[in-house]
């Protein structure tokens, strides 16, 4: 079974800077996949990419196997839901979805109608509120049944209430698809909960990616004296470190060995470990690479 | 039956689905034959992941307390009443009478509290013992 | 497609059907006066191989009394090129003024079948509107043409199948300035500019020469009145067949006043008379044939164009 989305050394470059670089990632069948980081992380390049928008300067993108720049059988297994969820202004919610019918072979409209909820087809487009706009970009995708989905900063328009009604629509969907689901945002936590799997991007770059639940049971804040740093026992690798007064505060990624009695240890929530990973001054000051302290074999 | 999630708990969610699931059993709201929710009902109404209603369905598959019939959806196949469910009421009401003397001597509800689990981990230890 | 086509450019497409309308209406609402006087003055008795006395007097005061209704209608000229620009020029423009070529570009069908199956239809749609213009400009100035003729401009640029390669091209030109500008103002302003240049370069330039040209010689040295033929050029030639400038004429003609002849007579006596370079009226299918598919190939070279542009696109 091919992977509904692949990229190896995924890389794109808009003049003389990189929007992404050395992006290699596969999404499961059915994963829901945050994609997160900051403004120009490379998110939409990501996923631009993979929908074939944009042309990868290198390395490759394949969605169920195939070329989405090359292959129009591709774009039949995506939808897409771009930024700003763009729609025709002209056209009424029902004149919306025979666009969908008449542009894919694929097409369920009964699944559209049903996640529109109670939208009634003659509404026209400019009428609607951004959350019905959102709404309809997502029904539009989903009647697809495409493999993938991608979901382009879904939340940046929506007021909470909003934003929590969309994401019950786009689960259920989702739920009935079983399609993949790649939810791009800045803001972690709109999509904390539905998440099985992170991927962190950073200037380009791939600074994280692993499943929620494996990234909050390796990662642990410790906090202690103020004392030089050798290795901790139990610690695989410290991400960040912060000092005031006499404390020092550690973000470390665990091995799964009790951690060292000295230290106090808290858990994490997924917010912050991001954030730890996204800080800038952690970007520019890796820990030098001692293998003694990185891999810790008690 | 209608899940609800709490943020602040800490647990997984799937957790949490199993957990409200085990206490519908065991508090009688759910019998053999019941149906779950489907996954699209759950996901639906909370916005959560599909995999996660899913795995806590699988877990509770896996304990042997629901079965999945494909295309029809997950029953219920085991009850978790317990059978002494039937002195409950009896009980509750002589704890009740107790709760009135208490607040009589002038006991505050973290009094109240504090001393009904020092005395139940004191009876836990003895059992133990 | 064809219902998203129709859905998107509903608009335009509806505006073009009223105007067809109401010129149909304004041509026949103006024929009738012009019909009136064609028989009133009884000139199908004035048309060549008939030589009737006194038909040039009645021709010119034919074409004069019409004279401003007829010029007012060569403008119409336009209305084809702009309906195929409205329709063009937006089609790629406005989708990524409104960012929906995100939309458009990512369900099932790919760009390139996007955009040809879009062409395909505007352009039989636009094709068929200027097919229509001009039967019916051809139709209003039937009266005229029977003394004029059809292959000089007035008449070819509004009749015949080349009004429909004009549209066509205009549209393909404004669909190719869309992609270019991705706006569309600045896409129909430079697509028109466009059009224009390659309209009159080809009107200038290629035209006159799509069959060689013949020649003859007028007995008179008076200019003839106008003759059912497209008249390329006039000289005067001496003797020999050798073009003789101004100069040379002003010269002779002085010599002659100056001698107290009449210069006409003494011109003829040099054996000077005039050459008249011309297309007859029989070409005219011929150069339509030849026009259309100049402008048919320029428009799918557009096409084609805009498709690469549009697969590369937007980055």
């Amino acid at each position: 079974m091919t992977a509904p989305l692949e990229t190896t050394a995924l890389g794109k470059r808009h003049r003389s800077r990189w929007a992404l670089r050395d992006c290699t990632l596969t999404a499961g069948e059915a994963e829901i996949v945050g994609v997160a980081g900051p403004n120009g992380a490379g998110k939409s390049t990501l996923l631009g990419l993979a929908v074939g928008l944009l042309a990868p300067t290198e390395g490759a993108v394949r969605v169920a196997g195939r070329d989405p720049r090359r292959d129009a059988g591709a774009l039949q297994e995506v939808g897409y839901v771009a930024q700003d969820a763009p729609l025709y202004r002209p056209f009424s919610v029902g004149e919306m979805l025979e666009f969908g019918r008449a542009t894919n072979r694929r097409w369920d409209g009964e699944l559209a109608l049903e996640l529109l909820g109670g939208l009634a087809p003659r509404t026209p487009v400019v009428d609607l509120t951004p959350g019905e706009r959102s709404q309809l970009a997502l029904a539009l995708a989903l009647a697809k049944r495409p493999s993938l989905l991608l979901l382009d900063e879904p939340f940046a328009r929506l007021d909470p209430l909003a934003g929590r009604h969309f994401l019950q629509v786009l689960m259920d969907g989702a739920a009935e698809t079983g399609s993949t689901v790649l939810l791009a945002t800045r803001v972690v936590a709109d999509i904390e909960r539905v998440c099985d799997r992170i991927v962190l991007l950073g200037e380009g770059r791939v600074r994280l990616d692993g499943p929620v639940e494996q990234l909050l049971a390796t990662h642990r804040l410790l906090t202690g004296a103020r004392r030089p740093l050798g290795r901790i026992r139990g610690v695989d690798e410290i991400v960040r470190e912060r000092s005031s007064g006499r404390q020092l505060t550690l973000l470390v990624r665990t091995n799964g060995l009790p951690i060292d009695a000295s230290w106090s240890v808290d858990e994490i929530g997924l917010e912050d470990l991001l954030l730890a990973y996204m800080a800038p001054e952690q970007l520019q000051a890796p820990p030098p690479p001692e293998p003694s302290r990185l891999r810790w074999h008690g | 039956m209608e899940f609800h999630l709490d943020q602040r708990s800490g647990l997984p969610v799937y957790l949490q689905i199993v957990q409200q699931v085990k206490e519908a059993l065991r508090l009688g709201l759910l019998d053999v034959g019941d149906q779950l929710p489907t996954v699209r009902e759950v996901v639906a109404e909370l916005a959560i992941n599909p995999n996660t209603v899913a795995k806590a369905y699988r877990e509770l598959e896996h304990e042997g307390l629901v079965a999945a019939t494909p295309g029809r959806g997950t029953f219920v196949t085991e009850t978790l009443v317990d059978p002494s469910v039937e002195h409950h009421e009896s009980l509750r009401r002589a704890l009740l009478g107790w709760l009135v003397e208490a607040r009589r001597m002038g006991l505050d509800e973290e009094s109240i509290l504090a001393l009904i689990s020092s005395t139940v981990r004191e009876e836990l230890d003895r059992r133990v013992a | 497609m064809a219902w998203v086509t129709w859905r998107q450019h509903r608009p335009q497409l509806l505006g073009l059907a009223g105007l067809l309308v109401a010129l149909a209406l304004a041509a026949l609402g103006t024929d009738l006066p012009i019909r009136a006087a064609y028989h009133r003055h009884a000139l199908a008795s004035c048309l060549p191989p008939a030589t009737r006395s006194g038909c040039e007097l009645i021709v010119s005061h034919f074409r004069s009394e019409f004279a401003p209704l007829r010029s007012a209608v060569r403008y119409l000229i336009v209305l084809p090129v702009l309906a195929g620009l409205f329709v063009g020029a937006p089609l790629l423009a406005r989708e990524y003024e409104h960012g929906t070529f995100r939309l458009a570009w990512t369900q099932g069908v790919s760009r390139r079948r996007w955009l040809l199956a879009k062409t395909l239809l505007l352009g039989l749609l636009v094709v068929a509107a200027g097919l229509a213009f001009a039967g019916l400009a051809a139709w209003w100035r039937a009266p005229f043409d029977s003394v004029d003729g059809r292959i000089v401009p007035a008449a070819f640029d509004l009749e015949g199948v080349v009004v429909a390669g004009y549209a066509f091209f205009a549209l393909c030109v404004g669909i190719l300035a869309g992609v270019v500008f991705r706006r569309t103002i600045p896409a129909m302003t430079a697509a028109a500019a466009a059009f224009l240049a390659v309209r009159l370069g080809v009107e200038k330039g290629l035209r006159p020469h799509y069959l060689a040209p013949l020649h003859r010689t007028a007995g008179g040295l008076a200019p003839q009145s106008p003759t059912r033929e497209w008249v390329l050029g006039d000289h005067l030639v001496d003797a020999l067949g050798r073009q003789i400038g101004a100069a040379r004429e002003d010269l002779a003609v002085a010599h002659a006043q100056h001698a107290g002849i009449d210069p006409q007579e003494y011109l003829v006596s040099l054996g000077w008379r005039r050459l008249i370079t011309y297309q007859p009226d029989g070409r005219f299918w011929t150069f339509q044939a030849i026009e259309l598919g100049i402008f048919v190939v320029l428009g799918l070279l557009a096409v084609a164009v805009a498709v690469a542009l549009v697969r590369r696109s937007p980055a």
